[in-house]
Order: structure tokens, then C-alpha cells, then sequence
């Protein structure tokens, strides 16, 4: 059986007892003097005689020994301070450890008999449909990491999305994520279903990295540059492979490791501006490059940009906003004796005109690929992808409270090689329990 | 010029601009302008101090936009209400802004509730199916000047302890704030004694402390349950109630719709008071001159009651 340690020996770690706490105080100054974290000159002044300067080794070894000696008597210390009762904020608020489960599910109607849907967790067929039930954890791990992770568990299945690390105190603006987790290629590309203004994913991403959005296993390193403004730079390595989340790169082809230029890489650059208290605008650029599966050192790159702009009063009620999103993707593959390139994009639009309504609406489109004669060339990916297709969705939304939301939306899909558009309708739900989850903007 | 050299060349020009410690004041960054004002009052000119929210927003619905973040990067100090009145943005910020002395846990984070006796802390369990209930208690204490200025009296330590070498001025100024706000108190007090037991209707569940302070009796809320918007039927009961038991007053912050508070005034008949949502910090507001005008708001609200 696995050693799970009991939340009883974690009540008995908050209170403090004196022993204890010269304890922590001892470990603290040996960790500053072997660290020496560069972060020091953030740090309040309030120890007076921090261990700044280098400490003899017979002072080290006092200290070790004294820890020793802690360390001995921890079982009996272990049982003698009686857990005080402590309240706790909320019920699943445990020690800053967030939980929150997020279900998604839609009815839906497709006058289509194999519906084009491109997302994982878009409504794919008629009738009922599970979209996802979502386990989000959040937590700080110490004082040096945080850990978030996305479980996703489908009707028959469980999949980890993300669960990864994120360092808290890196120095000079620096961030640094590790485990497997979404790139943040663009605007949507890092969200999850509960973020989205639609029931579905635009197929740009379906199309370009796959039904999950671009993930994989890596790391990545982000820096909030001193600029008076907010600029962002990040970069990252993943692995290259997932049918449904690097498509256009290894894809299903996986686990060929020959060289570094066998991951993917990742960067972009993130803007704001407030142009005013009410108006704000997010620019962002980014680029991808990663092997393709068609021949020896062939690769795809991917480029896009993404804007949202937001308009939302801060005088009067605050609920109203209207807001602007758009993303264009041009995506370059190496493939046998040719290069073939098409460019993919959705823009939309949503209002949110009373506290608990929003409209929206949404249009996409993907023009298929062309070689380096500039005529229609075979997609190894979508072979059937031969003209361009536009999508057009428009929604309404209801929320009851912010924890549940109930959407209707419509769309008619015109994809080029079919002969006549597609329509669809959903109604989709949404229901989130658990820890309040914040929103990033 | 390759897009690489010039973001080396980018980088490098950055990281020149970045060695400058610049590090004048403390700066304060907090959640709602009240808190800004306090800190204000009590740091003097030993803190720069800026607020994520403006007086016109709801504190519960702010946009963790990025740009709060970048204040946050750069804060030696980040001040918030607690209880979960921030829950919906502030985590997001703090997490983004890559600045260990500010993330909860860290001496320069500090949620102030804790200075103050906390109302309608409910007693048996809570879940959603009561509405947006803050489980600690209610969050909403900073319209009580006795509270404010036991919120003045923690910032004051909290900043003693990031900054030693100020702490006298610290307490000097706040010695000095305390005997200004309570000789306003008095004046405020005699000024709103005729809302004692006075029976008002609130929109949301703000009034906890106002009415504590001040003696009269809230009835009933205009939200059915908190966060959850007026509906028909609900606010025909409280107009009922309203009318029944003669109320004078209708309270409602000025960042919430008035439709339906100005239609159940209008009908008992009773007057209707728009509360400032918080000190408009921004425009150099002390939270003295801001109570004042609230002070002013509810004397003119009872005056027009008392006229009709």
C-alpha cells in the first residue's frame, strides 16, 4: 500500500511550537547560506542578523548537529502538540489546495451525417452529448513552486491534460513551467472549455495542432520584461508527437527522437495596453516551428497573431462589456518536393449585455493548402481539404450565477468540398463546483 | 536585420534598463481604493501607493487585466479585504506578477479582515445554494469608520515591520488619523441619529457594518440571495415588507443597477440612497472626505424621508 501521509500529521504542523519553529528558523539559515538565493535583495529587512556573511565551518556544524538533534526527537515531539481547531475558509479550500470540478455537456443537431467538428470536446455528433467533466487542482507546492493540473476524465476515459510546475520566485521577472501542459501559442490555445465564448473550439486549432490544442510534455521559460508596459516573452520546448495535439508535427507518429530539432519550439510575445480605464487591448505574436512525420528533416512551422480587445465601463454597472477576439495562423509544411502553406483565422464577437446574458458571434475560415507553384496541392493531413471552408456560429449565453451557464448556439459550416453547407444547433451546459476559480483576462 | 538578432539585441538593451534599482518609497499596491486611502493617511510620504480597483467597480468583478499585474510585479506590498472579496481576480494577478513578496504567505501580503470584528459570519455550513455567501463573514466592513480604523492600525505595523527606520512617522501619522477620523465620528454619529432603528432595504448584503455602526435596521435585501439579481416575485414580497413596516430609506452602491431600487423607493414611498462604492482615491479622495459624503448621502436621504 502506498504511504499516503494522514491530514492529521498536517494539523499538527500548524501550530507552531517554539521546538519547531527554532527548527525552521535553523533550516532557513542553512538553506539561505547554501542557496544564496540572488533574490535576497527583495527581501523585507525584518531578521536582523540574516546569515549574510559566510559562516565558519564549526558554526556549520553546530548547526548540523542542533538539526540532528531536532530531527531525533520529531517522533516525540510529533505526538505531544494537540491539533488546535483551526477554521477552514471553505470546505474545499484545503491549506490553499483548490479543487474544482467543471462539467460540460450539450445537446446537439447536425444536418450533417459525419459532422466536420474538429475540437475533442465540441458536441460531435447528434444528440446527447458528454463534452468533458474537468478536475482543475491548484496549489502551491513551496515556497519556490506552484502545481496546476487539468484531469479530464470523457465518458470512458481519464487523460491528463496538464499538470505541471510553475516556479514563484525565480529572479529578474523570470518564470519557468514544467510537466506537460498547453502551449500558450496564441490566445485560446492555453484555455479550457469553461473560458470559451463557444460550445466548440474553432477549427483552426482542431485543424493545425489537433482536438486537444497544442500540448505536450516540456518546459517552458517566460520573462515579464521592465518595459512601463505589459510585454511578456516566453519560449518553450515540448515534445513533438499527439495525434490530437501536435498534428501537423509528429502527430501520431511518435517516439523518433533522433535530435534536439525533434521538439517542438515555441515562443511569442505578449502586449498590453491600457488605452483606457475602460478600453484594454492584448496583442500577441507567436511562432512554432517542430519535424514533420513526411521525410528525413522535414519541418512545419507555424506562425500566428492574436488580438482581444475589450470594452467594458468602469462607470455605472460594470456587468456590460463587448469584446473582440481574433487569431490568424499561417502554417508552412516540408513535405516531399514541396512546401505547402495555407493560412487558417476565426474572429469574434460577444456582448455582454446584462449581468447574466451575452451574445456572441464567430467567423472562421481555412483556405486549403497550397505548394510552392502556388496551385491546390494534396494535404497529407486532410486529404479532402481542397477549398477553402468558412464556418459561421452565433450564440446566446445565460448564466445563472457565475458557476452555471446554459448556451445556445447555432452555426452553418460551408466547407468548399461538400456540396452544401452544414448546419448545426447546441445547447450546451455548463456547471462548475468547487474552489472559485479566478479568471485570467 | 533576422528576427533573432533583433530580439538579442532587444533582450540586451532590456536587461541594461533592468539594473536600476530604483527605490524611493515603498510602494503599496491594494485591492480596493479604501484601503488605498488608509494606507495612504498612515504611510504619508514614506509609501507610493496605488489601487487595482476604482471606486466604481464592483470588488467582486474586476478584470484581472494585465496590467494590475505589472503593478503588482513592482509592489513591495500588496493589501487586500480577505474573506474571499477578491477570489474571482486577485489570485490571478498575484500568480502572474512573478513577485515572491507579494504572494499570500509572504510579509508583504496582508488581508486586513483579520483586524476586524467580522458580522453575519454564518454559522452552520455554507454551500452555492445560498447564493454568494463569503464564508468567513461579510466582507464589506470598510463603510464603518471603527473598523477603518482598526484596518489603519494593522497596515500601520505591517508597515513598521517592512520598513523599520519609518515606523515612528508611521504611528505618528496614524495617531494623527485616529484623532481626526473619531472627532469626524462623533459628528457623523450625532449628525445620523435619527437613523437609529430606522427600517431600510439594501440591494446586497453591504449594510452589515453601516447599519451596525449607525443603528438602523436592514429588512431585507433586493438580491434574493446574495449575487443573484432581483426577480419579480421577490421584490414584491420586500416592497410588501417595505411598505408594512414604513421603511425610509433604500441603500444600493452605485455599481449596481438602480431600475429596481429606484422603483420599490418610489412606490412605498422611500427614499433612495446611492452609496459611493469607495473613496475615489484617484482624485485625491481621503477616506474622511469619503465618509463624509456618504454621511451627507444618508442625511439627505432621511431629510427627503422625513420631508415626504
Amino acid at each position: 500500500m502506498v504511504d499516503i501521509p494522514s491530514w492529521d500529521v498536517r494539523f499538527e504542523e500548524f501550530p507552531v511550537s517554539s521546538s519547531s519553529a527554532g527548527r525552521l528558523a535553523g533550516l532557513a539559515a542553512v538553506i539561505t547560506t547554501s542557496l544564496s538565493l540572488p533574490s535576497a535583495a527583495h527581501e523585507p529587512p525584518p531578521e536582523p542578523n540574516a546569515p549574510e556573511e559566510a559562516m565558519s565551518a564549526e558554526e556549520l556544524k553546530e548547526l548540523e548537529e542542533a538539526l540532528g538533534q531536532d530531527a531525533s526527537e520529531e517522533p516525540k515531539n510529533g505526538t505531544s502538540p494537540a491539533p488546535q481547531p483551526f477554521s477552514l475558509p471553505t470546505s474545499v479550500d484545503f491549506h490553499g489546495l483548490e479543487l474544482s470540478f467543471i462539467l460540460d455537456a450539450a445537446l446537439a443537431a447536425f444536418t450533417a451525417e459525419k459532422p466536420l467538428q474538429a475540437g475533442a470536446h465540441d458536441p460531435r455528433v447528434s444528440g446527447f452529448n458528454f463534452q468533458q467533466l474537468e478536475l482543475a487542482i491548484g496549489t502551491a507546492v513551496d515556497p519556490y513552486f506552484r502545481f496546476a493540473g487539468n484531469i479530464v476524465f470523457s465518458q470512458f476515459g481519464v487523460e491528463v491534460e496538464e499538470a505541471y510546475a510553475t516556479t514563484t520566485s525565480l529572479p529578474a521577472n523570470l518564470q519557468l513551467r514544467a510537466g506537460q501542459f498547453l502551449t500558450r501559442f496564441g490566445r485560446l490555445n492555453n484555455t479550457h472549455p469553461h473560458a470559451w465564448d463557444f460550445a466548440d473550439q474553432p477549427f483552426t486549432h482542431g485543424r493545425i495542432f489537433g482536438g486537444e490544442n497544442n500540448r505536450g510534455l516540456g518546459l517552458e521559460l517566460s520573462w515579464l520584461t521592465p518595459l512601463p508596459w505589459f510585454v511578456e516573452v516566453l519560449g518553450s520546448v515540448t515534445d513533438a508527437s499527439g495525434e490530437a495535439t501536435s498534428r501537423s508535427f509528429f502527430g501520431s507518429e511518435a517516439g523518433r527522437l533522433a535530435s534536439p530539432f525533434d521538439f517542438q519550439f515555441t515562443g511569442a510575445v505578449k502586449q498590453f495596453f491600457p488605452l483606457s480605464d475602460d478600453l484594454s487591448l492584448l496583442w500577441g505574436l507567436s511562432a512554432a516551428t517542430g519535424p514533420n512525420p513526411t521525410g528525413y528533416r522535414n519541418r512545419t512551422d507555424v506562425w500566428g497573431t492574436d488580438v482581444y480587445l475589450k470594452y467594458r465601463p468602469l462607470q455605472g454597472t460594470g456587468f456590460t462589456f463587448v469584446s473582440f477576439q481574433g487569431e490568424l495562423f499561417y502554417r508552412r509544411r516540408q513535405v516531399p518536393e514541396n512546401l505547402l502553406s495555407d493560412l487558417s483565422g476565426y474572429a469574434q464577437v460577444v456582448w455582454r449585455f446584462d449581468q447574466r446574458w451575452a451574445a456572441g458571434a464567430r467567423y472562421e475560415f481555412g483556405t486549403p493548402a497550397l505548394g510552392l507553384d502556388g496551385r491546390l496541392a494534396e494535404d497529407p493531413l486532410d486529404p479532402e481539404w481542397n477549398a477553402l471552408r468558412q464556418r459561421v456560429s452565433a450564440n446566446l449565453s445565460f448564466w445563472p450565477t457565475e458557476f452555471s451557464r446554459v448556451r445556445l448556439q447555432a452555426a452553418t459550416d460551408a466547407a468548399g468540398w461538400k456540396e452544401q453547407p452544414d448546419y448545426s444547433v447546441f445547447l450546451a451546459m455548463e456547471v462548475v463546483m468547487g474552489a472559485h476559480g479566478a479568471h485570467a483576462f | 536585420m533576422s528576427p533573432i538578432r533583433f530580439l538579442a539585441a532587444l533582450s540586451a538593451a532590456l536587461l541594461t534598463l533592468l539594473s536600476l534599482p530604483a527605490r524611493a518609497d515603498l510602494k503599496v499596491v491594494t485591492t480596493v481604493p479604501d484601503l488605498a486611502a488608509l494606507t495612504r493617511a498612515v504611510g504619508g510620504e514614506h509609501v507610493d501607493v496605488v489601487s487595482l480597483s476604482l471606486s466604481t467597480q464592483d470588488p467582486h468583478f474586476v478584470d484581472a487585466r494585465p496590467n494590475l499585474a505589472l503593478a503588482l510585479n513592482r509592489a513591495d506590498m500588496l493589501v487586500a479585504v480577505g474573506l474571499e472579496l477578491e477570489v474571482g481576480w486577485l489570485p490571478t494577478l498575484q500568480q502572474g506578477a512573478r513577485n515572491p513578496r507579494i504572494l499570500s504567505g509572504a510579509p508583504g501580503y496582508l488581508e486586513v479582515f483579520q483586524f476586524v470584528r467580522l458580522l453575519e459570519v454564518p454559522a452552520g455550513t455554507v454551500d452555492r445554494s445560498q447564493g454568494d455567501v463569503h464564508s468567513g463573514g461579510n466582507p464589506h466592513f470598510l463603510y464603518d469608520p471603527r473598523a477603518a480604523l482598526a484596518v489603519a492600525r494593522g497596515i500601520t505595523e505591517r508597515l513598521a515591520t517592512l520598513e523599520p527606520q519609518h515606523a515612528e512617522s508611521f504611528r505618528a501619522n496614524l495617531a494623527k488619523f485616529s484623532e481626526e477620523l473619531e472627532k469626524a465620528r462623533t459628528g457623523w454619529e450625532q449628525r445620523l441619529a435619527g437613523l437609529k432603528d430606522t427600517p431600510v432595504l439594501a440591494y446586497h448584503r453591504t449594510t452589515a457594518y453601516l447599519s451596525n455602526w449607525l443603528g438602523f435596521q436592514t429588512l431585507a435585501y433586493l438580491e434574493p440571495k446574495p449575487g443573484i439579481p432581483p426577480n419579480p416575485a421577490h421584490v414584491a414580497r420586500v416592497l410588501g415588507l417595505g411598505r408594512q413596516k414604513k421603511v425610509k430609506l433604500v441603500l444600493q452602491e452605485e455599481y449596481y443597477p438602480d431600475n429596481m431600487s429606484r422603483l420599490v423607493a418610489g412606490k412605498i414611498p422611500a427614499s433612495l440612497v446611492t452609496l459611493a462604492g469607495g473613496t475615489d482615491f484617484r482624485a485625491g479622495q481621503t477616506y474622511l472626505q469619503r465618509m463624509e459624503e456618504l454621511v451627507k448621502r444618508l442625511e439627505q436621504g432621511l431629510k427627503k424621508a422625513r420631508g415626504s
